[in-house]
């Protein structure tokens, strides 16, 4: 058994003096050390290039860090292999911003994918999908192709995708680039409604309408540096 | 939602999506079977012949002489001085003369000419069942043929010889089938394995994104490859089998085959061939998935 510091039980992410370099010499994140509580909202911001994108990547593994330490629920996430690292994965929910859509399948099933591999029951399921579309108000599109839907349909989509398995850390990139000011609202209305719910989310944007009147942290990134955290107190 | 019942509903997904390269690879699978089981079948009938037809096996010594009971004693030793044997019959002219009358049966009248002693004496040597192979045979024959007093020794060589040979072609035949359905069955199994994976590969990137574990991805695969073996081996073996029974009903009348008792292969054989296609097939799947199965 191993002893956790008490810090460590209210801290969703650690990161450490992290670096991520590209070959042959791309430097896209450099010395970025930031620490996320659990239950937070937290905003990433900064131009197309900052180091936006890259960030979320190492918290879900998709990339691995080229120095430093990430730790998500007191995890070094890349250090993490096979099933543990599967069963981490179950508990983050990414919104990628290529969405990563099935799109030969229906929205129902595009969302359903990310119960099914935790083994969720079918009617569970079928609830959480039915309602998932109505609160992004995409109930007609159930039966849909995701590959027949509009860009802001299909993010939505995503977004519903990534929230669907209630996990404990939500990563969404870009959540609102394709979609108007009621669609919007509907979307911070979820992610608001899951972090009430006990869930800590981190939103990369450079949209600033969801941002601006915000009570949480916002962190600016550029050129792959943290420049600026501004707002809101970690709990 | 348990384990199994995700797995099972992957698998279905899979080959609804992909039923048009499933189907050939089953039917690959079947006709493969099929090929193999079919010459190994005719194999081990010509195998059953070759022992019927041996216990009828026996070894006619033709004598200068008619032997004395002494020379007969002298003989009949130096016979079981070789190997033990089954019998040792001493036919003396007359004794032939009488044979023959009787097989001419209605032409007996050809040899109303002829003296009652005018074949030559014999021995006829029933060889231990012990003794089958045909090289066995020969020398037996061989050490006979050089016993004193021998003009020549029979034993229908020629049939015997081609028989053994046929049955050698067969073996033969089998054993290239046998590749034969080793190859398809693994081959064909890890292409629409490899198809597969390379038409879902978004998919299985997804899956992992979101926490699927690696049994969650690749099991269904396994189970493909699984059930392409057992479908495709079960039916070319009920399709042999069909075509087995056809082939009795059509040659049930009076013939040379209705002389043997063809059989088909017995439970645990059948069995065995499932079981090995089973085996193949799931390690072609496997193959695929460790050479193309990003994860």
């Amino acid at each position: 058994m191993t002893m956790q510091h008490p810090e460590s039980e209210t801290v969703m992410i650690e990161m450490i003096k992290v670096s991520k370099s590209y070959p042959p010499d791309v430097s896209a994140l450099s010395d970025i050390s930031v620490t996320i509580d659990r239950g937070e909202m937290f905003f990433l911001i900064g131009m197309s290039g900052a180091g936006k994108t890259t960030l979320l990547k190492l918290l879900c593994s998709m990339e691995t860090p080229s120095n430093g330490l990430i730790e998500v629920a007191g995890n070094p996430i890349h250090k993490l292999k096979g099933t543990t690292l599967a069963r981490m994965r179950q508990r983050i929910g990414v919104a990628y911003q290529d969405f990563k859509l099935l799109t030969d399948r229906t929205a129902a099933e595009n969302i359903a994918i990310s119960m099914e591999v935790s083994y969720k029951k079918p009617q569970i399921i079928r609830k959480r999908v039915v309602d998932l579309l109505e609160q992004l108000d995409l109930s007609d599109k159930h039966n849909t192709i995701t590959g027949e839907l509009s860009r802001g349909e299909q993010q939505r989509v995503t977004l519903a995708r990534a929230v669907a398995n209630s996990p404990a850390l939500i990563l969404v990139d870009e959540p609102t680039g394709n979609l108007d000011a009621t669609t919007t609202e509907r979307v911070m209305k979820l992610l608001n409604k899951c972090n009430s719910a006990g869930a800590t989310i981190v939103i990369a944007t450079h949209d600033d309408s969801i941002y601006k009147d915000t009570t949480h942290r916002v962190m600016e990134l550029r050129k792959g540096r943290i420049h600026t955290v501004s707002g809101g107190i970690r709990t | 939602m348990n384990f199994w019942l995700t797995v099972f509903r992957q698998v279905g997904r899979n080959l609804r999506q992909t039923w048009p390269s499933q189907l050939m690879t089953l039917l690959t699978v079947s006709l493969s079977v099929l090929i193999f089981a079919f010459f190994y079948l005719v194999y081990t009938n010509m195998l059953n012949i070759g022992d019927k037809l041996g216990d009828d096996l026996r070894l006619i010594v033709y004598l200068e002489e008619q032997p004395g009971p002494e020379m007969q004693e002298q003989l009949r030793r130096k016979i079981t001085n070789f190997d033990e044997v089954e019998e040792i019959h001493f036919i003396s002219k007359e004794e032939a003369y009488d044979r023959f009358i009787k097989q001419l049966a209605q032409n007996k009248d050809v040899l109303d000419e002829m003296p009652r002693d005018f074949l030559p004496a014999s021995i006829e040597v029933v060889p231990l069942k012990t003794l089958r192979g045909l090289s066995q045979i020969k020398l037996f024959s061989d050490y006979l043929a050089k016993l004193p007093g021998t003009i020549k020794v029979q034993y229908g060589q020629e049939w015997v010889e081609r028989f053994y040979s046929f049955t050698r072609l067969l073996s033969i035949v089998v054993l290239l089938s046998g590749n034969l359905l080793i190859l398809t069955t693994v081959f064909m199994v890890a292409y629409t394995i490899r198809l597969t994976i390379m038409g879902r590969q978004a998919e299985l990137e997804l899956l992992k994104l979101v926490g699927a574990t690696n049994n969650y991805i690749r099991t269904p695969f396994l189970l493909e490859g699984l059930l392409q073996g057992m479908l495709g081996s079960t039916l070319g073996l009920l399709s042999l089998y069909l075509l087995f029974d056809w082939i009795k009903m059509q040659f049930s009348g009076p013939g040379l085959l209705s002389l043997f008792d063809f059989t088909f292969f017995p439970y645990t054989a059948s069995l065995t061939i499932i079981g090995v296609s089973i085996l193949l097939c799931t390690v072609g799947s496997y193959t695929s998935m460790q050479k193309f199965l990003r994860i």
